[in-house]
């Protein structure tokens, strides 16, 4: 079984990989569903992540200080997003077009080039575990930590009276005003939230590749959803803990799917439009489901994306 | 009279709005609407489609902004105020049921978030244990049975259980006044009766003032310390409770006529 060893080599790296994307699928789900606002901001604060703990690190800064300017940039690029959105009545998706397209040539000034390497810089494995930065395994377990840190730092905060209004803003705005809830500090906020949660990722992402690349960012918004459909399909989410976990879980299961496509001989470029076709099919599902009920009545709520 | 006392309740003042000005379709929606209600009045507003009655609540609540005119509470001026900073002072039960819940929050949610209507919401918890029994009463208020499905979603209740809720919410913290926009129409008749029931209970202490929107003329008649009649984005008649005593649907379409064919004669 030839498939099964490529595979069984695979699965270390392929954990490790989809724990950092958990990052990102965390910070795609709160707009996506917390909010309700389909938002794409996540493709471009993911290498504004990476850049900036690159940058920052390349020059001699420590680790925590780099990500924390990571996390900062990333949520004031999710903020960017919500008042593009908020004040000029730009559609998320578009204000999220526009604040990923400046930040490509953001990403770059960051850098200085559209690419930095960190193989000579001590990174957060290198730190943690040993100069190597560890093997996949070792690296899973630290993110594994890290991830179980921020699920239970975001199921603290959605069920306090701020994380239930930005709940309430993201089910019912005509409701949330009513009851005194300004519904743009609470789009603000949680794209902000979701910005630093990609940006995060992407800081992540540099350390573990000791690399960080200005076109890192392509396709993972996709990512993300897919991830975050993954989850929900297998592990549901009509709890908080639930919908907090579905991304993170689907996350990794994805990059399981995405390791066994590419034991089967799929290339890596192949990738993107597997990603896309699976999206497509999960949107696609429940439509047909509904065409073919008997009685079909249209429906009042638009279908997830 | 003291100046406590002529500055209590609301006074809306002249509101004036026009929609598509300056287009074909414009619109005088508001042509000077002014009332005044004292503290734990309960007006009801008739008036056929189009009068101005849900543009009134809506100017009233900060969803629409005025061309002119005023709307104070207790002596504080709204008019500039957008609709989340007048929630400190008033709440609302919508036509549609779907607009004052949030469905896929459950019912304990809901009721913690009108909890701190027009409060700051910081990081504590929502849901205490001492808040869940404030909430449990004001279910079993209700006579609904909700209060044994606390952590139900929303999303699972009936149209006339979800406006019942949302009256549990906007009066759960008693507001100065409460806006009714025609709550029960989209209602069947029993649910309707059910929520009418659930609003007297709730608003005939004296203790809320209240304004409400009803198409039922019956509803009108029987119920309230007050009527007011619109036509065309005014107040054309103001029945105080004395003048309503014995007035029948009748009467009042004969002075809606009395009313309209008066101020066509003035104009």
């Amino acid at each position: 079984m030839e498939f099964l060893t490529v595979y069984m080599n695979l699965l270390p790296a392929s954990l490790a990989q989809g724990a950092v994307y958990a990052f990102v699928a965390l910070g795609v789900m709160i707009p996506f569903r917390l909010l309700n606002l389909p938002d794409l901001t996540a493709e471009g604060s993911f290498p504004l992540g990476a850049a900036v703990a690159a940058a920052l690190i390349s020059s001699g800064w420590g680790i925590v200080p780099a990500m924390a300017w990571a996390l900062l940039a990333g949520s004031l690029a999710g903020a960017l997003t919500a008042l593009i959105h908020l004040v000029f009545k730009v559609t998320s998706l578009l204000a999220g077009i526009i604040v990923l397209t400046m930040l490509f040539s953001l990403n770059i000034r960051v850098m200085g080039q559209p690419n930095t390497a960190l193989f000579s810089h001590d990174t957060l494995f290198t730190v943690l575990l040993d100069a190597d930065g560890g093997t996949p395994i070792t690296q899973f377990a630290v993110l594994c930590v890290l991830l179980t840190v921020l699920c239970a730092a975001l199921f603290w905060y959605l069920h306090t009276e701020a994380g239930l209004a930005l709940r309430a803003v993201g089910a019912n705005q005509m409701m949330a005003r009513a009851q005194g809830l300004s519904t743009w500090r609470y789009v603000i906020a949680g794209l902000a939230v979701a910005g630093a949660l990609a940006a995060t990722g992407g800081a992540v992402m540099a350390q573990l590749q000791s690399y960080a690349d200005v076109n890192m960012g392509v396709g993972v918004l996709m990512i993300g959803l897919a991830a975050t459909i993954l989850g929900e399909a297998l592990f549901g989410s009509h709890t908080i803990a639930r919908q907090i976990l579905a991304p993170v879980l689907g996350a990794l299961v994805y990059f399981q799917i995405v390791a066994v496509a590419l034991s089967l001989g799929l290339r890596p470029s192949d990738l993107k439009l597997l990603t896309g076709l699976f999206v497509l099919l999960a949107l696609a599902v429940p439509m047909v489901k509904a065409r073919f009920r008997r009685a079909p009545s249209p429906s009042k709520s638009e279908p997830r994306p | 009279m003291t100046t406590g006392t002529v500055q209590d309740g609301v006074h809306v003042s002249d509101l004036h709005k026009t929609f598509f000005a300056g287009t074909v379709q414009e619109k005088q929606a508001l042509n000077g609407v002014s009332f005044s209600l004292s503290p734990g009045e309960f007006a009801v507003v008739v008036g056929s489609n189009g009068a101005g009655k849900s543009t009134t609540l809506n100017a009233i609540a900060g969803e629409l902004s005025v061309d002119s005119g005023s709307v104070l509470v207790d002596g504080d001026d709204l008019t500039r105020l957008p609709a989340h900073k007048r929630a400190r002072y008033m709440s609302r039960v919508f036509q549609d049921p779907m607009q004052g819940t949030a469905a896929s929050l459950t019912i304990e949610e809901n009721l913690a978030i009108s909890a701190r209507r027009g409060q700051p919401r910081g990081f504590r918890s929502a849901l205490r244990a001492v808040d869940v029994e404030t909430f449990r009463t004001a279910l079993e208020a209700l006579g609904l049975g909700l209060e044994n499905r606390m952590k139900d979603r929303v999303a699972l209740l009936s149209g006339g259980q979800r406006q019942s809720l949302t009256l549990a919410m906007a009066t759960l913290k008693r507001p100065r006044l409460l806006l009714l926009d025609e709550h029960t129409a989209a209602l069947d008749p029993r649910a309707a009766e059910l929520v009418i029931d659930a609003t007297l209970k709730t608003v005939a202490g004296g203790e809320i003032t209240t304004l409400m929107i009803t198409h039922n003329m019956d509803h009108a008649i029987r119920h309230g310390d007050r009527l007011l009649m619109m036509h065309e984005g005014r107040v054309i008649l103001d029945l105080d409770k004395h003048d309503k005593q014995g007035v029948t649907a009748a009467d009042l379409v004969e002075r809606f006529h009395d009313a309209v064919s008066d101020r066509m004669l003035l104009n």
